[in-house]
């Protein structure tokens, strides 16, 4: 196996802390996701008979997923880069409170997929908080080459600690 | 946006297809709006000579991240107000590019009967205008009976 080293699989069963969101699941935010994934439902806007059983407005069901992003006062990647013409715009290859895969942080990145059970919505004014693990990283021989598989657990829950979504997420390194 | 009422676990067959939801056709707007609502700026979305010239890429890539969106509005809406999606699932297998019009496509491929509610497994995917399939998936959604109680929410997995 010439890219799952020793030093790779100390990273399989790694959890990350619990992170939290920087910002709650704001209106203004909200709309502008729905309008851009061209989904506008009553469900996101405002309370109606159709979110009532969901305790009022709600953000799409992938929200939760989008919610992590860079707090104020954090490192801005995009000017520490911006001399760099081989940076691609993405601050790293980690993701989901994880550290970076420091033995393969060379490899490119693509995103395989995801397998994700929802259990209920994020709504307005909740805060979103999640907690990964490297579940599992395999090589495996492809027409292209040598490719890892890593795959990445994460869980979301809410302010209350009551569980909205899991994901199971297969990134593709080579 | 959501239409129609209730749908009931009675009310169709293995077989059934989903309503084609159709996106597109797609341009650089549509991706750079993308990139901005969720903060992600990696440049193959919205740079083209980047895209093409460093990336060897055929063409602006739309993400991955909005067509699982897509998915999902098509999986939402099918179950209507009183179910609920539980799983989805679905594999990156192809690109595509600004240009393209995507149908997103479903179809029952399973029903299950359950104490409280029933259970929907859908085949499901994204084709473009060649009709190229790109995110072959699955989902499993939970639907109430004609005349039962809505899906429990918070959503209570079925024990198994």
């Amino acid at each position: 196996m010439a890219l799952l080293t020793e030093a790779l699989k100390k990273y399989i069963g790694l959890q990350s802390e619990t992170e939290t969101a920087c910002d709650p699941v704001e209106r203004g935010a909200v709309r502008r996701y729905a309008q851009a994934i061209q989904d506008e439902d009553p469900i996101f806007r405002e309370a109606c008979p159709n979110n009532a059983r969901f305790g009022g407005p709600v953000a799409p069901p992938l929200y939760p997923t989008h919610l992590f992003r860079r707090a104020f006062g954090a490192p801005d990647p995009l000017q520490e880069r911006a001399r760099d013409p081989d940076f691609d715009g993405l601050a790293s290859a980690a993701s989901s409170g994880l550290p970076e895969l420091e033995p393969i942080k060379h490899l490119a990145l693509l995103n395989g997929g995801s397998e994700i059970e929802f259990f209920r919505y994020a709504r307005h004014g909740e805060t979103v908080k999640l907690r990964s693990r490297y579940a599992d990283i395999v090589e495996k021989e492809t027409s292209k080459g040598p490719m890892l598989f890593v795959i990445i657990e994460t869980e979301y829950r809410n302010g209350d600690d009551e569980l909205l979504m899991k994901t199971r997420r297969t990134q593709i390194r080579r | 946006m959501a239409m129609g009422g209730p749908r009931y676990f009675e009310d169709f067959d293995v077989g059934t297809a989903l309503a084609v939801l159709e996106k597109g056709p797609l341009t650089s707007a549509h991706l750079m709006r993308w990139s901005a609502a969720m903060e992600n700026w990696h440049k193959i979305h919205y740079d083209k000579p980047f895209a093409i010239e460093h990336d060897k890429l055929p063409g602006l890539l739309i993400n991955g991240s909005l067509k699982q969106q897509f998915i999902l509005q098509l999986l939402k809406d099918w179950v209507g107000p009183t179910g609920w999606v539980w799983k989805a699932s679905f594999q990156f297998r192809a690109m595509n590019v600004v240009g393209e019009t995507l149908s997103v496509w479903g179809r029952v491929s399973a029903k299950r009967d359950g104490p409280a509610y029933g259970l929907v497994d859908i085949d499901l995917g994204i084709t473009n205008d060649e009709g190229k399939e790109s995110t072959p998936g699955k989902a499993t959604l939970a639907l109430p009976y004609r005349g039962g109680k809505p899906v429990p929410y918070p959503f209570v997995p079925p024990q198994s």
